[in-house]
């Protein structure tokens, strides 16, 4: 049998299907229908210093094969996931990667610091989340990325992962990797938007929305590819990932991981059976671990 | 709370764009909760919830109405064909004892009949736009079933909270346009019958843990899928 493991910039998984931020709770929801540490690891909900409310509904809108949201970094809390969340997933047995939003890249030291101070698995910068401010993501910009590493790297002796938006291009991994990010994750949602025919009106308060789900796969497999190939700190691939040919293809274009986000609202399954379905097809083609296949597409 | 595929025993249609799909098989939902539910692959992407209409030893039942492409996909179904279900979902109407009344406006009406069945001796009050439909299978498992009509083509010409007086009752649970429950939160308020209301909002995963189905209450926002669907009305802030 294929050794399903895989250490990605100083994280140990036991396999490499991690389920994305915002689409998976705290594990408690989709741990009813199955055991949340079967999985390579688990990205919270965004989490911030101090509680947010999130956005006003309408929060979630349709598109063809994809998923407009605007949920607004909805949370508890740092100090509330730390003291009511992070014990009981840790006693599941999951690895827990700490996603983490800041307004400053004071907020964002100050968050992970915080953070390092309790027993999670890892830190998952989101510097990428089109629901919060006006104007485009931190990580868009490159400087204003390596600010907020900076900041963050310097508070944090766990494996610091970076969470690029789709828009950001190589200048802004590359700012990531020089700052001392021990990997990037990417994509997060596009930024998008619906109106409302009957009122001429935008769908959603923000205007602007994240797009997610398969309709953005090919995209986020083309960003992932160009990233692979220009770092050298591993890439964790995301963007409509739907079932283990997907999660394929961005192994094959250069990812370490995976993460599985709007699928796992399509089938709960959905994250497992990726998993299932990456065992199967190690066994079946003999491979024997992932650095076989990894990258091909760019050989 | 499962993920099943299940096999449609009949998809009958009981009204202009409304219809009742039975599936076999054995389940555990209570009374006011609801599933996600699908029967295409990924177009669209979404689940759609639907609140559980009946159950008994030989399979569940949902009402529905057609509004778009989901539902117009379900109304195509054919016994044998598959149905994928992820439920049974949410917190259901509460365990109370005493006179109970139902109301239920439109597609309103899906999440009380099962309940109906259950309570036994609870009072039905069905509003419909045009002619009614349902109504003597209400009236076998209900005390009373009162029903108005706004186009007057079967029951009371009017609203449904023209013909429901709270005077009497223990509790009421009620489910429809919101306008309709914050019309009936203003009566029952006043006659100091504690009100639940099942809401809507649209849903990804239906379990909690998206966040995207927010409905504001006095606690904040709560998840509809998880926290509700059925909320005692006095937590909710109607122009929310
Ligand atoms: C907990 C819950 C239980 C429900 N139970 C029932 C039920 O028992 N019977 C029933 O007929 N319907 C029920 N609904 C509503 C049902 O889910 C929607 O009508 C359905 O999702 C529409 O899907 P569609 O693809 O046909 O329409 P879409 O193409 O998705 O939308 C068609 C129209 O409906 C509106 N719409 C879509 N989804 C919703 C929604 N969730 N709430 C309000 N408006 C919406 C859209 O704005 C659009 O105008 C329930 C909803 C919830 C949240
Ligand atoms: C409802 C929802 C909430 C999300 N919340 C977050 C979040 O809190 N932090 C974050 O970094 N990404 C968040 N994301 C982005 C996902 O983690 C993921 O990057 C994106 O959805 C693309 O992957 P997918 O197509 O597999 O969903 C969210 C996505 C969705 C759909
Ligand atoms: S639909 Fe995801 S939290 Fe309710």
């Amino acid at each position: 049998m294929g050794d399903m493991t895989v250490v990605v910039g100083g994280l140990r998984l036991k396999n490499p299907v991690i389920a994305a931020a915002g689409t998976f709770g705290f594990g408690a929801e989709y741990g009813e229908i199955y055991d949340p540490a079967r999985l390579g690891a688990v990205c919270t909900k965004g989490l911030t210093l101090r509680p947010r409310d999130g956005n006003p509904p309408p929060r979630l809108h349709e598109t063809a094969c994809g998923l407009l949201n605007s949920i607004g970094l909805q949370n508890p809390g740092i100090d509330a996931f730390i003291r009511e969340e992070l014990p009981r997933m840790k006693e599941q047995g999951i690895t827990v990667i700490a996603n983490v939003w800041g307004d400053s890249p004071a907020e964002y030291e100050q968050a992970v610091a915080r953070l390092c101070d309790s027993p999670v698995d890892a830190i998952e910068l989101n510097v990428s989340c089109p629901n919060v401010s006006q104007g485009g993501p931190v990580g868009e910009d490159a400087r204003r990325t390596a600010r907020v590493v900076r900041r963050a790297r310097r508070a944090c002796t766990v494996p610091l992962w970076v969470k690029l938006p789709p828009a950001g291009g190589i200048a802004v991994a590359r700012a990531a990797q020089e700052e001392g990010a021990d990997a990037v994750s990417t994509v997060n949602t596009f930024r998008g938007m619906a109106i409302d025919i009957e009122t001429g009106r935008p769908v959603f308060a923000n205007v602007v929305a994240g797009l997610s789900g398969p309709a953005i796969k090919p995209i986020a497999l083309r960003i992932v590819y160009e990233l692979a190939g220009a770092l050298t700190i591993p890439v964790v691939g995301i963007g409509g990932i739907s079932d283990w040919r997907d999660a394929l293809e961005f192994i094959m274009a250069g990812a370490h991981a995976v993460q599985v986000g709007t699928a796992n609202f399509v089938d709960p399954l959905a994250a497992v059976r990726i998993v299932a379905g990456l065992e199967r097809y190690m066994d079946e083609k003999g491979i024997g671990n992932w650095e076989v296949i990894r990258g091909s597409a760019q050989r | 709370m499962d993920v099943v595929e299940a096999r449609v025993a009949s998809n009958v249609r009981v009204a202009a764009g409304v219809f009742l799909l039975k599936l076999e098989g054995k389940y555990s939902a209570a009374p006011g909760q609801f599933y996600m539910v699908r029967a295409w692959a990924r177009d669209p992407l979404l689940s759609r919830p639907l609140s559980v209409f009946d159950r008994d030893e030989n399979g569940i039942s949902f009402l529905y109405g057609v509004r778009g492409r989901g539902t117009e996909l379900l109304s195509r179904l054919s016994p044998g064909d598959a149905v994928g279900l992820t439920g049974p979902l949410g917190n259901g109407w509460p365990q109370r004892a005493g006179r109970i009344a139902l109301v239920g406006g439109g597609l309103g009406i899906a999440p009380l009949y099962y309940a109906a069945k259950i309570l036994r001796n609870a009072d039905v009050y069905l509003g419909f736009a045009d002619a009614p439909y349902l109504v003597d299978e209400f009236a076998r498992v209900a005390a009373r079933v009162l029903v108005s009509s706004e186009t007057g083509a079967g029951g009371t010409e009017g609203v449904v909270t023209d013909i429901f007086r709270p005077d009497g009752y223990d509790a009421c649970y009620a489910c429809g346009p919101l306008p309709m429950l914050a019309a009936l939160d203003r009566v029952c308020r006043r006659a100091e019958v504690p009100l639940h209301v099942s809401l809507e909002a649209r849903m990804a995963c239906g379990v909690g843990a998206c966040l995207g189905c927010a409905v504001r209450t006095v606690h904040g926002y709560a998840r509809v899928c998880r926290d509700g669907p059925v909320f005692p009305a006095s937590e909710v802030i109607w122009d929310g």
